[in-house]
């Protein structure tokens, strides 16, 4: 298998530009605003006709990281390679290219769709705009995508406030697919669904992938949709990657005591009544990270060694990354 | 032993332009002393409405058009506003999604939870200080003394939610009204409030009404699980029947969404099609139009049969009775 989207040390800071008080006071001494270091030297591949999924809880990065590869945000170091070639090395042509290739889909699909134009244009403006389809092609094209979602062909006329959560989030699908993607970024796709209608995108999105091949990033905190939906996951805590590894193995199996607890704790269905155990303590803040393991502060088997150094992500087994101390001592 | 809290026939209608919105239609439910009772839906199934309309929160053009409210045999709907007054926050204290909901941002949190306990209490300031450190302690909050003069906005989303519990028990409620209290957290910090909820119930001997979307948080914590659909209450009873053989259609449909059910991989077993408008039910059973089990008697009202093990099901022909025949 080829490698689809090659992630290499990517990180992302961002950092208020100071204002002119702000300059001044630096100039005199001050400390420079803190700067986020929302995605931190993370090194991720995604194979052709894969589903990846990113988990992490609030301000973990891995939203910031899924724009990243979107094409959204710029990363501030490391280098991403789409189809085997290095960001740094494109034409114009590739970088249009992969642009076109890569489509993301976010979470609310109120506000990603534009509410004063109509669901023909809001699907059918890219492929126009970029040339694939002449103008005259688009309706056919528009009512043939919407199909493909299960929507009405015959609401192409109407605005996205008259529709329903569910189907706006399949308007929002179906312009991602206008452009022919190879690859989609889920951003939390269904995390603002009710359950009985996650269920039929969830369907959807598993009939796509195998209708046209795509490649997901399934970002999401909900741990039964990854666990259904993809092949491998990664673990994101402050920025960092903590464990990568197949899915199955990763939920049989936990490395990380961080993926421990996390799937210790989310609630899942048929497990019955039961006492918690929970994980203490906040998530730290961002902006001021603990030094050493960023996990340190709230895992029960912190050592000395997790204060003061960084664990690297590892081969812990063959395809199995993880990022702990504990795997040191146990060689 | 007499019931706690008696539902009978709630309807809360909202008079709107566009017509009358039955948000609530016909929801029966009894409550026993310390029974933690999950209520799960939807959005727009009425679940929020129907609590909020125990307490009286319904502002118009919303109103409770019929149906008796008694918590320990007295009319809840025929109480005087001062006697409710005396009632909310002391004897049955509300937890909402939101904790920026119950906390002002103006005010330290001591300055609110001082008031609140003297609000019902003749005691003096410093022994409602006392109290309320005390109870900041006993949900799990370190130094309470130094960060009780803190501000809400410094104190996280996790932090707040459990402020905002602490002020809902310092009365020790009899009944506790908890509005999808945790949905709003990261799961991490789901699982601590959630312990924190078990172990404070289990104390106090308080009940508790848990309103959520997430049947697999309530099944952590319910001892009896109601499912709303449509403005009424389609199945209750013991929360590990409910889960483990559901009776009515909808509760199945909603089990069978949950992708953790499923082996990975294979296409969910989806409920076809949309809740449906509360503007415009339709006559009969309001789950009809999406039912795979459903038949032509399913065009007039269900009746709520009762299905044994002290579960009922509002529905022509419940799950279990069919696989029992």
């Amino acid at each position: 298998m080829t490698a689809h989207v090659t992630l290499e040390n990517v990180e992302k800071v961002f950092q208020k530009k100071p204002d002119f008080a702000e300059r001044l006071a630096i100039r005199l001494g001050a400390a420079p605003p803190p700067a986020v270091r929302a995605v931190d030297d993370v090194t991720l591949e995604i194979a052709q006709g894969e589903a990846v999924g990113l988990v992490g809880e609030s301000g973990c990065g891995k939203s910031t990281l899924g724009r990243i590869v979107a094409g959204i945000y710029g990363k501030t170091g490391g280098t991403f390679a789409f189809e085997g070639k290095e960001e740094a090395h494109w034409s114009a042509e590739d970088a249009r290219r992969a642009r076109l290739d890569i489509q993301m889909i976010f979470q609310d699909p109120m506000s990603s769709l534009n509410p004063r134009k109509r669901v023909l244009d809001i699907i059918g403006e890219a492929p126009v705009v970029h040339g694939l389809i002449p103008r005259r092609e688009q309706p056919a094209r528009v009512e043939a995508l919407m199909r493909e979602v299960g929507l009405d062909p015959a609401y192409a006329r109407r605005f996205p406030h008259q529709f329903s959560g569910g189907q706006r989030q399949r308007i929002g699908i179906a312009r991602a697919l206008a452009v022919e993607p190879k690859f989609l970024v889920c951003d939390e796709s269904v995390a603002a669904l009710d359950v009985s209608i996650q269920a039929q995108v969830l369907n959807l999105f598993m009939d796509l992938r195998e209708k046209r091949g795509l490649t997901y990033l399934f970002i999401s905190h909900d741990l039964g949709v990854i666990e259904h939906l993809t092949d491998r996951v990664a673990i994101m805590y402050l920025g960092r990657l903590v464990e990568v590894g197949t899915t199955a193995e990763i939920f049989r199996d936990a490395n990380h005591p961080y993926t421990q607890a996390l799937l210790e704790e989310a609630p899942r269905i048929g497990r019955g009544r039961r006492a918690y155990t929970p994980l203490k303590g906040e998530i730290p803040s961002p902006l001021n990270p603990p030094p050493g393991c960023h996990f340190h502060t709230r895992c029960p088997h912190a050592m000395t060694i997790c204060k003061t150094e960084r664990p690297r992500l590892k081969a812990v087994a063959p395809g199995r990354l993880s990022a702990c101390h504990l795997n040191d001592t146990t060689d | 032993m007499t019931a706690l809290l008696e539902v009978r026939g709630l309807k809360t209608h909202f008079l709107t332009r566009a017509g009358v919105v039955k948000a609530v239609d016909g929801v029966d439910m009894i409550l026993q002393p310390g029974e933690v009772r999950g209520l799960v839906g939807e959005s727009g199934s009425g679940k929020s409405v129907a609590s909020f309309s125990i307490l009286g929160l319904i502002d118009p053009p919303g109103r409770v058009v019929e149906g008796e409210l008694l918590y320990k045999g007295e009319d809840l709907r025929t109480a005087t506003p001062e006697r409710l007054k005396q009632l909310r926050g002391k004897e049955i204290a509300m937890i909402f999604q939101d904790p920026m909901m119950t906390l002002t941002p103006v005010l330290r949190i001591e300055t609110q939870m001082v008031e609140t306990v003297r609000a019902h209490e003749r005691v003096s300031a410093k022994a409602a200080r006392e109290r309320s450190v005390d109870m900041l302690r006993r949900v799990g909050i370190s130094a309470p003394e130094t960060r009780i003069r803190a501000y809400p906005h410094q104190f996280s989303g996790g932090m707040r939610q459990r402020v905002a519990i602490a002020i809902a028990l310092l009365h020790n409620p009899a009944l506790i009204l908890a509005d999808e209290p945790t949905t709003a957290l990261d799961v991490t910090i789901q699982g601590q409030i959630i312990a924190e909820m078990q172990k404070l119930v289990a104390e106090t001997g308080a009940a508790m009404i848990w309103v959520s979307h997430d049947l697999a948080v309530v099944e952590t914590i319910a001892d009896t699980i109601s499912v709303m659909y449509g403005g009424r209450i389609v199945e209750s009873g013991p929360a590990g029947r409910v889960i483990g053989a559901p009776a009515h259609p909808y509760t199945e449909g909603l089990l069978n969404s949950i992708p953790s059910r499923t082996t990975p991989g294979q296409r969910l077993n989806q409920i076809p099609g949309m809740a449906p408008s509360v503007l415009n039910l339709p006559p009969g059973c309001a789950f009809a139009p999406r039912c795979r089990y459903a038949h032509a008697a399913c065009g007039t009202p269900p009746p709520v049969l009762d299905v044994g093990e002290g579960r009922m099901a509002r529905c022509v022909s419940p799950l279990m009775m069919e696989a029992a025949e």
